[in-house]
């Protein structure tokens, strides 16, 4: 069997996910701590000041990967949300559900990190601005799909069905809400960072470095904290399996 | 057929048992006369904010009933019955939806205008209000069936319920509301109603297929 094949035929089962995970989480953290020390040092002593907004700017070294990242894994949990309901893979829902409350929180860290820019920017904390306001949304979406994993606690794998149906119903919906919420007038500035290469945003490298510093920084600690939670999940859901038994007396020798 | 038959018994249920149809109603009046108890205020104000305030109201008293759209279907065995029918279930679905809307969507398209006088809603506005509210309830109403369907056998899913049901309603605030607002400035309000009517096309053919699938997880 061809490598790549038998590699994606371990991951979907979950003793070997438990197995091959483990060596992952290590080197995942010190990873993402180096990146955030690195981007940290760089983007709050050495880029320069913003022309217009000093040194009150650099919150976006932490603001704006929240920001993508509350999004990415919502994307995430969408897709996961998809493989759990048709083909109820059991990693699938250990994904998408330690997945959950890490976006939720990234989410929060978003909407606490942009208050704390508004006030010295805007001189208030909290705008209904349509970025804002759809970010708020999404949050909402995070705990619905949490609450209804909870309200369901009695059987994990219902629950896990019907989270990843309200995952997807709010993925269907993500881009309707946030197109609504659009078309309000907006006082958030446009977005810094474009793939086109549009005239506006950032084009000084040594602003633009910490950035995607941090960025890559924030994705190497949902991974690792993903999987962390995973594993957890999948002891927790499978405590009756032999494997579960076998791993736990190898831990504890 | 089988679509008018479990409609009409549906819709005769909520009918024989009347606090059903009414108590949404006398809610939206209750709260509606607190509006102005707690602003302490004079007509502007309350003019200013009757759009939202009619719109909001419309959306809580619906969200109320939500719960039980098949909560006693579930508790007496017959939702297995239509499962095991051969009709397909999301049709089943869309059956309850649209009873469910006539005894309530209906009423609060109906009695709108009642509160709308109390909040002095401007008089150029209240077509519009009942059109706006004509298009949007039933979305209120198929969004519901999924809500329900995902809490139906969970003892007190009402909160819930609103969590999952409110951040999918924000854009149909958002145009429905704003259509009423529009035409107390003065404007047109085609665009926020075509967009409105674009939700609800979506929920018709996207709703009854999410709550059929969240009745057949609860099933098994």
């Amino acid at each position: 069997m061809n490598k790549i094949v038998k590699f994606y035929h371990e991951m979907g089962s979950p003793p070997s996910f438990y197995r091959i995970t483990a060596y992952w989480l290590k080197p995942l953290l010190i990873t993402s701590i180096i990146l955030m020390i690195y981007g940290l040092v760089d983007g709050l002593f050495f880029a320069p000041p913003d022309y217009q907004q000093g040194d009150s700017y650099r919150i976006m070294f932490v603001h704006v990967p929240a920001a993508w990242m509350s999004m990415f894994i919502y994307g995430i949990i969408g897709v996961a949300g998809i493989i759990t309901f048709v083909w109820r893979m059991k990693v699938a829902e250990a994904v998408m559900m330690a997945s959950a409350p890490i976006g939720a929180l990234f989410t929060a860290l978003t909407l606490l990190t942009g208050m704390l820019w508004g006030k010295p920017m805007w001189g208030t904390y909290w705008d209904w601005d349509a970025r804002m306001t759809s970010e708020l949304i999404l949050l909402f979406l995070y705990i619905g799909v949490i609450g209804i994993y909870s309200a369901y606690d009695d059987d994990p794998r219902k629950a896990a069905r019907l989270a990843a149906l309200v995952a997807i119903i709010g993925l269907v919906n993500l881009p309707i809400i946030r197109y609504s919420v659009t078309w309000w007038t907006s006082i958030h500035q446009g977005a810094s960072i474009s793939l086109m290469g549009g005239n506006t945003g950032i084009k000084d490298w040594s602003m633009l470095r910490p950035l995607l510093v941090m960025a890559l920084a924030t994705k190497f600690y949902y991974m690792y904290s993903m999987l962390a939670r995973a594993r957890n999940y999948l002891l927790r859901t499978e405590e009756q399996k032999s494997w579960v038994i076998k791993a736990v007396n190898k831990q504890s020798e | 057929m089988r679509f008018w038959v479990l409609m009409k018994r549906d819709v005769l249920v909520s009918w024989r048992k009347k606090s059903n149809i009414y108590q949404p109603l006398v809610f939206q009046l209750l709260i509606v006369t607190m509006f102005p108890l707690g602003l302490g205020a004079g007509a502007q104000t309350l003019q200013k904010i009757a759009p939202a305030v009619v719109w909001i109201l419309a959306l809580i008293s619906t969200l109320i009933t939500l719960e039980d759209i098949f909560k006693d279907d579930y508790e007496d065995g017959s939702l297995g019955l239509y499962a095991l029918s051969g009709m397909p279930l999301s049709l089943a679905v869309l059956a309850k939806a649209a009873a469910h809307w006539l005894t309530t969507g209906v009423p609060v398209i109906l009695f709108a205008p009642v509160i709308a006088v109390l909040l002095h809603l401007p008089s150029q506005s209240y077509l519009i209000l009942m059109l706006s509210l004509l298009i949007a309830t039933p979305i209120f109403s198929l969004l519901g069936t999924v809500g329900s369907a995902l809490v139906m056998t969970l003892k007190n899913g009402g909160m819930l319920l609103s969590v999952l049901i409110m951040p999918l309603l924000a854009p149909v605030l958002i145009f429905g509301a704003g259509a009423v607002l529009e035409t107390t400035l003065g404007n047109s309000a085609t665009a926020h109603l075509t967009l409105l009517s674009g939700c609800l096309a979506l929920s018709v053919t996207l709703a009854p297929l999410a709550a059929a699938a969240a009745i057949k997880v609860n099933l098994e």
